[in-house]
């Protein structure tokens, strides 16, 4: 497969990630959370492809939600571009991980990605983001994309196979 | 020194995301037109695709909700009996109660809901995520004469407003419940106009402010939109119906819970009242 190929699948990949998401499994709530796929895609990209593709990756689906989303345009990229590279980065220079590993970081830094999310969408002048129930969604989202991972982390590698190199 | 030029190149990648990220943001909070616009087009651009999944996969959501939600269904079916039994024996009060709005409404000389131009759209999507609680997306925007700020009703009354600008056939609903939503509202048969805000998801309206305390005011009363000068929304749009008062005796004023008469879970349809006060003025 060419770059060209894994760069079309890739595309592909997020642009139905992200229609799944809006007209799947944001219907899909366990306690009224719906699971976090865009952010599971953000941090498992960095897990695959390294800190730069899980920074593309982040930005690009953190784009697609914001289009639909009531907060400001553009608080999702930036902070799915900072998670999908930080746990490359992470993944790269700490864990070098097993498939568990990445499961249970994938679940971490969904919980982590959410709190952020919060806080700085309200120094941002956002309204209800840290809210009594943020410690609920947090953990919710993150068992959720705890199962997610798995077929996200294979469909990544689908997209981008191991021969055309990570970007480390 | 292949690694070394990777790492550098990851790094201006980041740093060349951040930035157009932060630069979105600023331009966004700006309400800076050509974003917008650009945003309407890529939203456009997808919504076919996303119409299509959504009739695709929603027996599938309707299934999982049937599911996950079975308990909380048999305890709102028990209710609506309970309620239904209630209703049926108080027909004739219920009535009663309707003409005597319309007369208190006739008598301050509130003009009605259904003279006003208005569009039905439905709501195509709940929230996608899970921290837009109070809000829903409707499939009608501004070719069909919707604009930021609009009231959006139901049967029961107001539900909420346009929030920001509409896209061309889509616009986002702000609802009532939402803490930071604010209304101008009247008790019927008093002359003092307050402020009601939302209170959160399932939680009852409040009105803190603008309620002097020696104005009376029961427990039943209906307390609809004020309609003052400029206000956006029109006059006499049903909200509610008083269920507490307390008093804020510092203040000297009178503390509202006022249980909404529209209900904001399970919308299918909504009306949006093309009303603009402003209009005509710029």
């Amino acid at each position: 497969m060419t770059r060209a190929n894994a760069y079309l699948r890739s595309a592909l990949f997020l642009l139905t990630a992200l229609i799944l998401h809006m007209a799947l499994f944001s219907d899909l709530r366990v306690l009224g959370v719906a699971p976090e796929v865009p952010l599971a895609i953000a941090v498992t990209a960095g897990l695959v492809g390294g800190p730069e593709r899980g920074a593309v990756a982040g930005f690009a689906i953190g784009l697609g939600i914001d289009l639909y989303l009531p907060t400001l345009f553009g608080l999702s990229a930036l902070i799915y571009t900072v998670w999908g590279y930080s746990v490359g980065l992470l993944e790269q220079r700490i864990f070098r991980s097993a498939w568990w590993i990445n499961v249970l970081i994938t679940a971490a830094a969904t919980a982590g990605g959410l709190l952020v999310y919060a806080v700085l969408g309200e120094l941002l002048g956002q309204a209800n983001l840290y809210t009594d129930r943020l410690y609920e969604v947090m953990g919710v989202a993150a068992a959720y994309n705890l199962v997610l991972s798995l077929p996200l982390l294979a469909l990544w590698r689908w997209s981008w196979p191991r021969h055309l190199g990570e970007e480390h | 020194m292949a690694t070394g030029s990777r790492t550098a190149r990851s790094r201006f990648t980041l740093i060349f995301l951040l930035l157009s990220s932060a630069t979105l943001l600023t331009l966004d909070a700006r309400d800076f037109e050509p974003l917008q616009r650009t945003e309407e087009t890529l939203t456009d651009l997808v919504s076919p695709l996303r119409s299509g999944a959504d009739r695709l996969f929603e027996p599938v959501g309707d299934a999982w909700t049937g599911i996950t939600g079975y308990d909380e269904l048999e305890a709102e079916n028990q209710l609506l009996r309970e309620e239904l039994q209630k209703l049926e024996g108080q027909q004739i009060l219920d009535s009663d109660a309707a003409i005597r709005l319309e007369l208190l409404l006739d008598e301050l000389g509130l003009p009605y809901v259904q003279d006003i131009p208005n569009v039905v759209a439905e709501v195509v999507t709940a929230n996608i995520g899970n921290f837009d609680r109070y809000s829903v997306q409707i499939n009608r925007g501004s070719e069909d004469g919707i604009r930021r700020g609009m009231p959006v009703v139901t049967r029961g009354g107001l539900i909420g407003r346009i929030d920001g600008d509409p896209g061309r056939g889509y616009s986002q609903v702000a609802l009532l419940t939402d803490p930071n939503f604010e209304v101008g509202v009247l008790v019927v048969g008093t002359d003092d106009v307050a402020l009601a805000s939302g209170s959160g998801h399932d939680e009852p309206l409040t009105v803190t402010k603008g309620l002097e305390i020696d104005t009376e005011v029961a427990v039943g009363h209906e307390v609809v939109t004020s309609g003052v000068d400029r206000s956006r929304y029109p006059p006499g749009i049903p909200i509610g119906v008083v269920t507490d008062i307390d008093f804020d005796e510092a203040r000297l004023l009178q503390l509202l819970t006022v249980a909404p008469s529209a209900n904001t879970n399970n919308l299918s349809f909504v009306t949006v009242l093309l009303y603009d006060p402003l209009a005509g003025e710029s």
